[in-house]
């Protein structure tokens, strides 16, 4: 029996479709317990799927680049090549919000002149908000619930029945106010791109994580291994309590050891950026190149109100305003974006770990560490990207570079230049690792 | 209690408040000497004479202005349009005076008046003289608006809105006038404006409804329960300002609603007690809220064209089956 | 005499009077035995005001009434039979029973409609001789409204505007001396309301509403007036209500003295006088035999018409949002 692999939670609720951006195996692959299956596109995001368990890739059922529903079964993964049935793979084409749906059936359908794009909506989780409130209140995740209802929608009597049949769906239990206990193990280290070539590593920002690289990380993983870490409490990363700026450079450095790379071109971005200078500044010889998306750690100036909203926010819209905060031109952040934003953070016990990181590191709204020294002792070759229309940070930080390090500061840019301005920072980065 | 018609709890409520208060007076069209084409002012020109009962011409557009002018220069009139389908002809007044001074004058006046006019379908009226305009009124900041189904409401919210510092739209249906129930006794017998009654308690779905349509939605329950359904109706009777607590409190039981007016279904009141719903009760909610109401479309003459078109108790139940399903 | 009717037009205008007080009153019995549905405004005792006004007009004049239009209706060429059916909301009626005896309509013999709203028609006319005159058309347009509407807004408004532009509208006052149940000295502080016309620069005339001949001579000569492009007239015709507001009224302020005066002065038997000395006692007598035996084959074939059915996306429903 093969483990049919979907999207599941990653693509959220809120997510009706989404896109195959990239296969990183083929049929037949062997593949370890999280090792990285594909790359998928929600709205603007880029999220990764891994695999559950070891196995083999028995079959594939989404081409690159097609839109398919967010329940839909992408690929399967079994004992052997040959292993190609699974739970669930009798079921109908359409009018079912099952997530067992084959993505090449369902585009098959949905090429029909019939019922074009009901396949599509049809997959989406239909239930009604109370139902949503009691699912979540008894930790019943919805995909587990069949909708008795002639409209499809799953109904309160729907999760009362559900609660009392299936046990609750593991994991999902509610999350108590308070701190978690600190989870132990690694940073997670997102592995992709080509095998050859020198490695990038990329340090992402406060309350963002390693899929925020997305598109920039896919466009080096055609001529480089790319490393994505998530940092403590973001993304896949265990949540535990960090005690200072210090420790959180521990924790990356060992990171980065692990992975015993040499020559890496390093990028970080905002506190990613702190983060990556302090690496380099520790680590010059394992460095060969650094940039710098608009770097914390130059000066005290930090937007307070920032870190505390946008790691608090308990809802979509909230979330979108402060997103709003990071970007000058608004329309980036448009409901798709949102959402898929707020999929990767909708855990309370993510929001309140990065909280209290937040409180921790940004103490009194102020960056309390310093590394306008460690910038001047760089000798690798630099650069720094930051828009003038930042929010977050102020740009003028750059100002305290030393004369080799090179400065970008885009108008109309605000704290996100590699969303904001993709392919001016791709070049940019490509020309400094070219150079070396 | 005294058991009275509709029409006759108005009178009594006009006569009171015209006895209590001798800034009290009533004019409109044929509501003196014929006491009103449906009776409510029978009567009242014999008592309080013609100069505080009084015949005028047809002239709503002025009538209405001028109501909201003797409402700020010391009397309290109570006008009558004689059909709701000639609101628009108030609308003027009401819009951009009535609605407007007591703001921006910054609570130098008053308007203490109340506009009684009737609307609803279903007696072969045609298409000008058988609507619903609730909507029209409701919309307009500043203004309440009250719908009583029932003789006691109609005598206790006659008398608040006579006595409130602020316009009051008083709409009445054709079809009520001559229902009968029991009325409280005693000139101080009030009832508030902006609280809604539970008059059928239930626990699976929860009706709104104002007027006439509260007969249908009593109707509705009643064949509802015959499929084991407890449905639970609501009488705003206020429709603005509206009684949120009612509202939210039937939902949060009953998870359904539906929601029923005489009215046009785009834009109309049922649309904004939706919305209202939506944003106050979202996560209560188990179904899409089901909105009953007239086709958007002229009221037809003939009979089977008009009962056709009319919200009833079996749509009303029809629509709380469908969102019970 | 200047725009005096026909012999024949004096016989066509005597059996539509006919046709419409026989209308009126076979609709009054019907309404006592409950067969009727809504209010039924009757216009008995004021046939002559719709009936000959009409007849002074044009098939491609238009003409706008009111609430109380069943002598219009006749008058301007509708069938009796298409009458009686939309009173009875039947699919055979002017407008399928959607109208109703107050809001019926029937753009080809140019009677733009009953209208309920008071004053309405005032207005309505009023455009419709703006269109006329932009379009340089010799055509005229008419509208017969009660004292009532004279109290409106509109009627003052759109007079006006008449009178400004000298637009080819005649304005007919239909005085029967009531708006509903409140006297016309309750609600104008003058007796003859075609005094008002100076007002609007334009000519006010009376005329003896019950004289079916004299409304006839006043709205053709009007007529030929607003043709010429000297503008709109007004013209009160003073007459009476004999027959209560509508088939809803409690009556008990219409007193039989006011009314016995106005009732030996009835329309009908004033025109039948006159006519009979044209064409003798046998002529006239056999045109009401005609028009009796026209209106009870017409609500003979009628009642036995068919209901409509409710459909929403019918053409003229198109515009409705609701599927
Ligand atoms: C705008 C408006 N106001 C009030 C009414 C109610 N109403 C219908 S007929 C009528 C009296 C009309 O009097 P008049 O114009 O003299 O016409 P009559 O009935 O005498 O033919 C009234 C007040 C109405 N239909 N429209
Ligand atoms: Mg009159």
């Amino acid at each position: 029996m093969a483990t049919p692999i979907t999207a599941g939670a990653v693509a959220g609720e809120y997510m009706e479709t989404l896109v195959i951006v990239e296969w990183r195996v083929g049929i037949g692959d062997a593949v370890a317990e999280g090792d990285v299956l594909l790359t998928i596109e929600t709205a603007k995001a880029a999220v990764d799927i891994e695999a559950p368990s070891a196995g083999v890739v028995s079959a594939i059922f989404a081409e690159v680049d097609s839109e398919v529903p967010a329940a839909a079964v992408l690929c399967l993964i079994g004992n052997d090549i040959a292993d190609v049935d699974y739970d669930g793979g009798e079921a109908p084409v359409t009018g079912s919000s099952s997530s067992s749906t084959p993505a090449t059936a369902v585009m098959a359908a949905e090429r029909a002149a019939e019922a074009p794009r009901a396949a599509v909506s049809s997959a989406r989780i239909v239930a009604s908000p109370a139902a949503r409130r009691a699912a979540s209140a008894a930790g019943i995740d919805l995909r587990v619930v069949r909708a008795s209802s002639p409209s499809g929608r799953i109904k309160l009597r729907d999760i009362a029945g559900a609660s009392q049949s299936a046990p609750a769906f593991a994991g999902s239990a509610p999350v108590s106010a308070g701190l978690p206990v600190d989870e132990n193990g690694p940073l997670k280290v997102h592995r992709s791109g080509a095998t050859g070539g020198a490695p990038v590593f990329l340090i992402h920002g406060f309350a963002s994580d390693s899929l925020s690289w997305y598109p920039l990380d896919r466009q080096l993983a055609k001529s480089h291994p790319v490393y994505r870490v998530d940092l403590p409490n973001h993304g896949a990363s265990p949540k535990r309590q960090v005690s200072g700026f210090a420790d959180l450079v521990r924790e990356v450095r060992d990171a980065f050891d692990a992975l015993d790379l040499d020559g890496a071109h390093v990028i970080g971005h905002s506190l990613g950026g702190a983060l990556a200078l302090a690496l380099a500044d520790t680590r010059p010889r394992k460095v060969a190149s650094l940039t710098l998306l608009a770097p914390g750690g130059l000066g005290p100036k930090v937007n307070g109100d920032f870190i505390s909203g946008i790691a608090r926010a308990s809802r979509p819209e909230s979330l979108a305003a402060w997103l709003k905060v990071m970007v000058r031109d608004q329309t980036l952040v448009d409901l798709p974006f949102v959402k898929a934003a707020f999929a990767a953070r909708a855990s309370a016990a993510l929001r309140a770990a990065q909280s209290h990181m937040g409180e921790t590191l940004f103490a009194d709204g102020t960056q309390s560490f310093d590394l306008v020294a460690a910038l001047h002792r760089l000798d690798c070759p630099t650069r720094i990207i930051w828009g003038r229309k930042d929010r977050v940070l102020d740009w003028r930080d750059a100002l305290q570079a030393p004369g080799h390090v090179g400065l970008h500061l885009l108008p109309d840019v605000g704290h996100v230049p590699h969303l904001e301005a993709p392919d001016l920072s791709l070049g940019i980065i490509s020309a400094l690792i070219k150079s070396i | 209690m005294t058991v009275m018609r509709y029409a006759e709890a108005l009178n009594a409520a006009l006569r009171e408040e015209m006895q209590r208060d001798p800034s009290v007076f009533l004019f409109g069209e044929d509501i003196g000497r014929y006491g009103g084409v449906f009776k409510v002012s029978k009567g009242l020109r014999d008592e309080f004479g013609d100069a505080r009962v009084r015949d005028t011409p047809i002239s709503e557009q002025a009538l209405t202005a001028m109501a909201v002018t003797a409402a700020m220069s010391g009397t309290r009139p109570v006008l009558e349009i004689m059909y709701a389908d000639f609101l628009p002809l108030s609308l003027d007044a009401l819009i951009n005076q009535a609605s407007v001074f007591t703001y921006l004058w910054e609570g130098q006046v008053d308007i203490p008046f109340v506009l009684r006019t009737q609307g609803g379908g279903g007696v072969g009226t045609g298409a000008q003289h058988a609507k619903s305009l609730d909507a029209m009124v409701c919309h307009i900041p500043g203004i309440k608006v009250v719908a009583p189904a029932t003789p006691a409401d109609a005598k206790g919210l006659l008398k608040s809105a006579i006595r409130d510092r602020q316009p009051v739209v008083f709409l009445e249906h054709k079809l009520l006038y001559n229902t009968r129930g029991e009325v409280p006794d005693g000139d101080e017998v009030l009832v508030p404006i902006g609280k809604a009654k539970t008059v059928v308690e239930g626990k699976h779905v929860s009706i709104f409804a104002s007027s006439k349509m509260v007969i249908e939605a009593e109707n509705a329950a009643k064949l509802l329960a015959k499929d084991g359904i407890e449905a639970e109706v609501i009488d705003l009777r206020t429709l603005r300002p509206l009684d949120l607590d009612a509202i939210r409190g039937s939902i949060a039981k009953t998870n359904h609603a539906v929601v029923v007016n005489e009215g046009w279904t785009f834009c109309g009141y049922a649309s904004e007690l939706s919305a209202t719903i939506m944003e106050h009760c979202f996560d209560d909610l188990d179904a899409p809220v089901a909105r009953v109401a007239m086709p958007d479309m002229a009221i037809p003459y003939s009979e089977p064209l008009e009962m056709a078109v009319l919200p009833n108790a079996v749509k009303i139940a029809a629509a709380a089956k469908k969102a019970l399903a | 005499m200047i725009n005096a009717p026909s012999t024949d037009e004096l016989k066509d205008i005597h059996h539509k009077m006919v046709v419409t007080r026989e209308l009126e009153e076979v609709l009054g019995t019907y309404a006592k035995e409950g067969k009727t549905r809504g209010p039924i405004h009757r216009c008995d005792g004021q046939e002559a005001v719709g009936v000959a006004a009409c007849a002074a007009l044009r098939a491609d004049d238009y003409v706008c009434t009111t609430h109380r239009g069943h002598h219009v209706y006749v008058g301007k060429g509708l069938t009796t039979r298409g009458i009686v059916a939309e009173i009875f909301g039947r699919e055979t009626g002017y407008c399928k029973g959607r109208g109703g005896h107050m809001l019926l309509g029937d753009v080809k013999t140019g009677m733009l409609g009953g209208n309920a709203i008071v004053g309405a028609g005032i207005p309505a006319a009023t455009g419709m001789a703006l269109s006329m005159q932009i379009l340089k058309q010799d055509r005229v347009s008419m509208v017969v409204f009660g004292d009532g509407a004279a109290q409106t807004g509109i009627c003052h408004e759109a007079m006006n505007m008449a009178g400004l532009w000298k637009l080819p509208v005649i304005f007919v006052l239909e005085n029967n001396q009531y708006g509903l149940t409140v006297r016309q000295e309750v609600q104008s502080p003058v007796e003859d309301l075609s005094i008002r016309a100076a007002g609007y620069a334009m000519p006010g005339e009376i005329v003896d509403g019950n004289d079916a001949e004299a409304v006839y001579r006043a709205v053709a000569a009007a007529a030929e007036r607003a043709r010429r492009g000297d503008g709109p007239t007004l013209i009160e015709a003073k007459t009476y209500r004999v027959k209560g507001f509508s088939t809803s009224d409690m009556g008990g302020y219409q007193s039989e003295e006011e009314m016995a005066p106005w009732l030996d002065r009835d329309p009908i038997k004033l025109s039948a006088e006159k006519l009979s000395a044209l064409v003798g006692a046998d002529t006239v007598a056999a045109i009401e035999a005609a028009a009796r035996a026209e209106v009870a084959q017409a609500f003979e074939v009628a009642l036995s018409d068919p209901f409509p059915t409710f459909e929403i996306h019918a053409p003229s429903a198109a515009y409705s949002e609701t599927k």
